[in-house]
């Protein structure tokens, strides 16, 4: 380091520009091959999945009493399930609604998680008891359970998509708030913050300028995580028939085929796509946070 | 310590009981009238559902017929099932050995096959065997259970015969004979199997992990420059440090079979209270649902109250005051 810098004035050269941590991050997970094919993969079935409407024109809705669990075939790529309809046509569409709701979910945690987290690590004291014993109390709520009554209740009452994402989010929060507080708790000591608050920033100036910005790395790697949780537990609630409506094409709803043992052994064109679709989302998706954790990762050396 | 898990204890009853209103009013908001399955079907007559309300404290203000449940919860009085008309606790408890037993054999399918595996790879690290198991750690980690279960029948059950699609036990075997134990064993493989996967892949990792930090530490040096063999220094000096920590995850193996045994039974169509739980829900069978929902909050606050104590207990660096 010395000598490189010695060197430089010696020969009167531009001192070479230190890349930013961002910037670093970016290099780093370029690099990595396998994170790298995996979002090239996830983001070709997210742009495949949205533009379903426009790259087949075939009628999920329609049921198609005259082509019944056809095997696959030039006209029907993946053949037809019980009712007739085209499997590849319901495999984007299901991709489209799937991928939607983990998306909307993991937004919604990562916000309220963020928000509650800030908010007890910032302040401390009673407002931080009061929150934690709070999220304590949510995380201590068995999952599937509560969330295959909650369904219940709200069903039919409201659009089944929205009652779904909310249910999930309002259940799965505890565990970024916990995280993001932990960071908060840790940073919010370094003399930078102190600075912030003498010279009179607001608190809501102080986490969302300072204090976020660092620990916003935590908060990606963790958004990664979540997304691949989410998707599992969508596709996992509609597999058992408590998550997206039946009429709408879900990886979830079309994995359920598989429940009838007809279906199971003997016309696997129906529920394989749906299961490999699930599987190779979550591989590639669980590929990218690693990729994402070690590039974020200051000490890491790759 | 003591003093601690005491306390942890005693802190599980405000949460449960706060679980408890909640699991309350959840039951009330949900849809439908658990009132139906007692009124006879065919006796339309508006005098006698009403007579039965009463009867049945259904007019009665919402927190008198709480404190009514609850009393009655706490003493083992948990209702009559709408559906089975025979006591709520009859159906559980002839189905909970089932789900006890799949419990069990999952978490001792995940430790013996996790043992194994990493301790292979953590000794072996960056050789062919250790990145098969890492590959087939990342397909586990990303195989949603029912995704693994699906597949599991399809190969396993149908394409190759070996282990059945449903059922806990063959009914043809008598009860108590060996014949049946096996019976019940080849039954309960391969949900324990499926149930254990993510937590099998998981603890792999994590131990082969382990035992490549600690073989790099100074005492392993140490002991190798004693001349200590190189497979008592494994088996002995880095296994025992690197079990440790394993084992506070026991805690939350309870908390994810609460939520494994629902989808698991389901798939495999394993009597269980996974299975019945659903079943409650769909058929509206209020008194198993709250009686369940409670069960499965109290083993979820129980789990979590486990993996804190070993924690505590295992590194005493932590302090848990």
């Amino acid at each position: 380091m010395e000598i490189s810098t010695s060197k430089n004035t010696q020969i009167n050269l531009k001192p070479e520009k230190g890349l930013s941590p961002w910037a670093l991050a970016r290099k780093k997970f370029v690099k990595n091959k396998l994170a790298m094919t995996s979002l090239i993969f996830l983001v070709f079935v997210m742009i495949v999945s949205f533009l379903a409407p426009y790259i087949t024109t075939i009628d999920i809705t329609k049921i198609n009493i005259g082509s019944m669990s056809l095997k696959p075939s030039a006209e029907h790529w993946l053949g037809t399930d019980k009712n007739g309809r085209d499997v590849f046509t319901r495999l984007l569409y299901g991709g489209r609604v799937s991928l939607l709701v983990g998306i909307s979910c993991t937004l919604f945690v990562i916000f309220f998680g963020t928000i509650v987290g800030s908010i007890a690590g910032y302040f401390g004291g009673i407002v931080d008891s009061m929150l934690m014993r709070f999220t304590d109390f949510v995380l201590n709520f068995p999952f599937l359970v509560f969330v295959i009554v909650l369904a219940t209740i709200f069903h039919g009452k409201v659009n089944g998509l929205v009652i779904l994402i909310m249910v999930i989010s309002l259940l799965s929060w505890g565990g970024v708030a916990r995280i993001v507080r932990s960071k908060i708790l840790a940073e919010k000591e370094n003399e930078y913050i102190l600075a912030a608050i003498s010279i009179g920033c607001s608190p809501f100036k102080v986490i969302t300028k300072h204090l976020l910005p660092n620990v916003l790395s935590t908060i990606i790697v963790q958004a990664t995580i979540l997304f691949a949780s989410m998707i599992v537990a969508e596709t996992g609630l509609s597999f058992l028939g408590f998550g997206v409506p039946s009429e709408i094409p879900s990886w979830g709803n079309m994995l359920a085929f598989a429940n009838e043992p007809d279906v199971l052994q003997g016309k696997p064109w129906i529920w394989i796509p749906p299961a490999l679709a699930i599987t190779l989302t979550i591989l590639s998706i669980n590929f990218v946070g690693e990729g994402l954790k070690d590039a974020l990762n200051p000490r890491s050396r790759r | 310590m003591l003093k601690y898990s005491l306390r942890r204890i005693l802190g599980m009853i405000p949460m449960l009981f706060l679980i408890s209103i909640v699991v309350f009013s959840l039951a009330k908001l949900m849809p439908g009238d658990s009132l139906s399955g007692e009124i006879d079907p065919n006796n339309t007559d508006p005098a006698y559902i009403e007579e039965m309300r009463e009867k049945l404290g259904y007019n009665d203000p919402v927190h008198i017929q709480y404190f009514t449940w609850i009393t009655n919860f706490m003493q083992g009085d948990f209702g009559k099932s709408t559906r089975y008309k025979i006591p709520a606790s009859d159906i559980i408890s002839e189905r909970l050995p089932n789900t006890i037993f799949l419990g069990f054999s999952s978490i001792l399918i995940t430790y013996v096959l996790a043992f194994i595996m990493g301790i292979y790879a953590g000794r072996k690290p960056y050789t062919l065997g250790d990145n098969a198991i890492g590959t087939a750690n990342y397909i586990g980690l990303a195989l949603p259970s029912f995704v693994a279960g699906v597949f599991a029948i399809y190969f396993f059950s149908f394409t190759l015969g070996w282990f059945p699609s449903n059922g806990s036990v063959d009914i043809s075997t008598t009860e108590g004979t060996a014949a049946y134990w096996m019976s019940r064993i080849h039954h309960v493989f391969l949900p324990a199997l499926v149930l254990g996967l993510l937590s099998t892949a998981s603890y792999t990792q994590f131990l082969r992990n382990d035992i490549i930090e600690n073989s790099r530490k100074d005492y392993v040096r140490t002991a190798r420059a004693k001349g200590t063999p190189e497979k008592k220094i494994y088996n002995q000096h880095i296994l025992r440090n690197s079990i440790i920590p394993l084992i506070t995850f026991l805690g939350f193996d309870i908390v994810a079979l609460v939520g494994g045994a629902i989808i698991t039974e389901t798939i495999f169509t394993y009597p269980g209270i996974g299975q019945l739980f659903l079943n409650s829900v769909s058929q509206r069978d209020y008194p198993v649902l709250m009686t369940l929902t409670m069960m499965f909050s109290f083993l979820t606050l129980f789990g979590n109250l486990i993996a804190d104590i070993l924690y505590g207990i295992v590194d005493p660096r932590i302090r848990l005051d």
